[in-house]
Formats: C-alpha cells, structure tokens, sequence
C-alpha cells in the first residue's frame, strides 16, 4: 500500500527533529514551527479540502497524530486541540462562518478550546459561562480552566450556556479581545510544552459572526461532538506514545549489558517487551475501529471514541511506567522520550473524559444491549 | 443504513413513527410524540450525537450550522419537521 502521508511525516519530522526534549524541560514549542504547520494544513488535517483543508480521513490523520504522538506529545496536543475547533465550526457553524474560520485554521492561524471550569471538569453540565445577546452582538461572562494551547492561540472557541435558556453556544473569542484575561498554567505535569492557561472572560463583547450557527444548540450535544473528535485524537495520539515506548525499550534491551548478556536475554524483560507489543497492537486496532465508524458515520462513533480513548490511554500511561522501568537511568532525564511519555500518557487518562467517566458512559452502553 | 424505502412518500406521520422506534429501540424506554426528551432526561450526552448521525444517515441529509437548535431536536415531532424541511431544500436544490 503507497503510505499516502509520507511526505507529511517526512516534512513534520524534519522540523521536531531531535527537539521535543528541549521543547519539554523548556516548557515551550516554537511558535513559527506550529504557524508552518498550520498553514500546511497539518494541524486539522481533515478539514475537506473545499474549505482549504488537506481533506484525511479520520484514519488517515490519526496515523498522522499517531506519529506526531510518538515525537511530542505537547505538539500533538496543539494538533488535538486545533482539530477539535476546526471540527466544532464544521459541525455548527454557519456556511459563512465554515468559509472564513476554517480558512484561517488551515491558513496559519492558532486556536484552543476550552470546555472545562473552575466548578464544571467531569461534570460539564455544571457549567457557568454564560453567552448573551447584546445589542447586535453578543457578551460573554465566565471562566475556564487548563484550555490546552492558549499560549499559541490567535483565537479560542469557548463552550458556554447560552442565554437565560438551557441551551448552549460556542463562541469564537480573540485573544486580544477588551476583557479576556489570560494566565497561563506555570508547571503543567505532562504536555508541559503544549500552552496550557486558565481564561477568565470579563464582560467580552463579541459580533454575532462569531457565535457558531447563532447559539442555542443542546449543551449535551455540543460537547459530546467537540469531545468525540478530541477522544479519537487522543486515542492516536496515546497509540504513537506506545510505538515510541516499545521502540525505546527494545532498542534498550537489545543494546544494554545486564550480567554478561543483553538485557533482553533475561526472560522478565521479555515478558515486559511482549506486554508493551500487546498493548501498542491493542490500543492501534481500538483506534483504527474508532477511526472506521467515524469515516463510515456509524451512529456509534461517539461510544467507539470513548473506547479507543479509555483502551489506548490506559495502555500508554502503564506502558510507559514498563518503559521507564526497563530503561532504568537511561531514561530517567526529563524530557527522554519514556520520561516524557509517563508524564504526558497520565495526563491522558484525565483529559477528554478521566478514566472513570469513559467508564461510566461504556457502562451505560453495557446495559443498554439487555432487556 | 437508510431505514427508510424510496418509494413510500416521506409523511410527517410516517417519519414520526420511524423516529419513535428508533428512539425505543436505542433507550429501551416509551416515548410521546411530544415529550421533551432533554427536559426529562431521556437523552443522555452520547445519544444527542447518535440521534443526529442517524437522522443524517437514514434521510440522506446534512444537519449542521443553525440546524442544530436544541428546538429542532426536543421532541419527535420538532426531528420529523427538520428532516421533512431538510428533504424539502435537497429535493429543491436537485432540481433546481
């Protein structure tokens, strides 16, 4: 099979090259490298190609996101979070509104999405932010937190409840705009590069252009879509996290003297060299078949990117601590890809739906097949 | 999957009758016509999105932008109104 986005990797892993440890103990990603992304059109990479997108499939760009995982988390972070925005205005956004955001998020222009509150992580239907009309435009009250991004965003796209009703809205909010505030998180665990902040908005006037398909859509369905797309990046993204896990350990175990003979000729190392392959392979296929209901509309596309989110998240986030411990010192530095890899994949199991809550929704689903 | 044959006319009775075994079928649970599904907590954050696909799939339409109004989706009867309206704009831009 030709790989169709050989050039794309090529072309992303010559700008990370050897540089996401830097990137990591530093706390910070070059800027100019995510402007060249983004207006390459990597950064969302399936948005159709009639709106100036490269037009991939989900599977195509999760191997993409997978690859990007398996260099830098933090980057692939940005890339989860400007999929998300860019899948959001797709969805709910209006023809003219998909016309010009899209244009921009392909073009060079930075975004993040912020879902999560003070009050409101888990629980998102306890959340506060509120969008009102005002005059012809629109106002915006509130405050989130952990919005992945921010550091590098031109503009982020804000989930809210939306007037006085049960409704809700997404909201296009420039950074610059009079009455946004930003701080950003000083010593994030994991994707320690990726920008996060918190954002309080005080009083932001907006134009009504910027409120996606004029508000007032269902608060469950909003984020669950916005959700669904950032659960099957994540997904691919914890897959690359393996592939770079298994690749450090076995290169490790081959290469590595342990008592006159290479540290894989001790059978407990195999055993965790085979565990590692198990999981990579597990956590690919789950996203693969999140990947296939998504491009085939499968009503069930949002329970499949639950399941490939909770399976590859968990199966990165132990793997990497198998990883860390055959490495032993070797990878015990900040910023070594399996010291990376077991902060980012923990961080993984609390973003996007913790653990416990892909649990809940899987539990649900569990008990909905029996009468 | 369309659940629905080309050659029965799309009614909005037949369409409501097709919307309501899909949702009894998918949530085990009776519904009317004109209850509010969001209200009473029907429709759980995974099934809004399903209830969407689904009506995208079995009516060969696109629902997206302002379309997807909390109004549009509250009750049978407001989803048999968007598909028909929906229908409707396809069926005028084809032949246009």
């Amino acid at each position: 099979m030709p790989d169709r986005l050989a050039d794309e990797r090529a072309f992303i892993g010559g700008l990370v090259g050897a540089r996401a440890a830097a990137w990591d103990v530093a706390g910070e990603l070059p800027a100019d490298l995510l402007h060249t992304m983004g207006a390459k059109g990597l950064l969302c990479a399936q948005v159709p190609a009639s709106y100036g997108g490269l037009g991939l499939s989900s599977r195509e760009n999760g191997e993409l996101t997978a690859y990007v995982g398996s260099l830098c988390s933090s980057l692939r972070s940005i890339m989860t979070s400007q999929g998300i925005v860019a899948w959001t205005i797709q969805r709910f956004g209006d023809r003219e509104q998909r016309r010009t955001f899209l244009a921009e998020l392909t073009g060079g222009k930075l975004t993040a999405v912020g879902f999560s509150e003070p009050g409101a992580g888990s629980d998102l239907a306890a959340m506060q932010t509120r969008i009102k009309a005002d005059g012809d435009g629109f106002v915006i009250d509130g405050e989130k937190k952990w919005v992945t991004g921010t550091r590098y965003a031109d503009f982020v796209l804000i989930i809210a409840r939306h007037g006085d009703g049960e409704g809700a809205a997404a909201a296009i909010v420039p950074v610059d705009a009079p009455g946004v505030h930003i701080e950003l998180v000083p010593s994030p665990m994991g994707c320690r590069a990726a920008g996060h902040a918190n954002i309080r908005l005080d009083n932001v006037r907006l134009p009504a252009t910027h409120v996606l398909g004029g508000g007032g859509q269902p608060l469950s369905m909003l984020f669950t879509t916005a959700l669904s797309y950032g659960r099957v990046s994540i997904a691919w993204g914890c897959a690359g996290i393996l592939q770079a896990c298994l690749a450090a350990a076995t290169r490790h175990a081959r290469h590595r003297q342990q008592g006159g003979v290479a540290l894989a000729e001790h059978q407990l190392v195999r055993a965790h060299l085979a565990e590692l392959l198990i999981a990579e392979q597990v956590a690919l296929r789950a996203c693969e078949h999140a990947s296939g209901q998504w491009d085939s509309a499968a009503p069930d596309m949002g329970l499949m990117a639950v399941l490939a989110k909770h399976v590859s998240a968990g199966h990165a986030a132990r793997s990497a601590a198998t990883a860390v411990q055959l490495l032993g010192s070797a990878g015990a530095e900040d910023g070594h890809v399996v010291a990376r890899a077991f902060r980012d994949a923990k961080l993984m199991e609390l973003i996007e739906g913790s653990n416990e809550i892909c649990q809940l929704i899987l539990a649900d689903h569990a008990l909905s097949l029996t009468d | 999957m369309t659940v629905h044959g080309d050659n029965t006319p799309l009614t909005a009775e037949t369409l409501q009758k097709e919307i309501l075994g899909f949702l009894t079928e998918r949530i085990k649970t009776d519904v009317e016509l004109d209850q509010d599904l969001f209200a009473s907590g029907v429709v759980s954050s995974m099934f809004a999105m399903q209830l969407v696909v689904h009506l995208e799939e079995a009516y060969d339409i696109a629902i997206v932008g302002a379309d997807l109004k909390l109004d549009n989706f509250r009750t049978v009867v407001g989803m048999s109104s968007l598909v028909l309206r929906l229908k409707g704009d396809t069926e005028a831009a084809g032949n246009a």
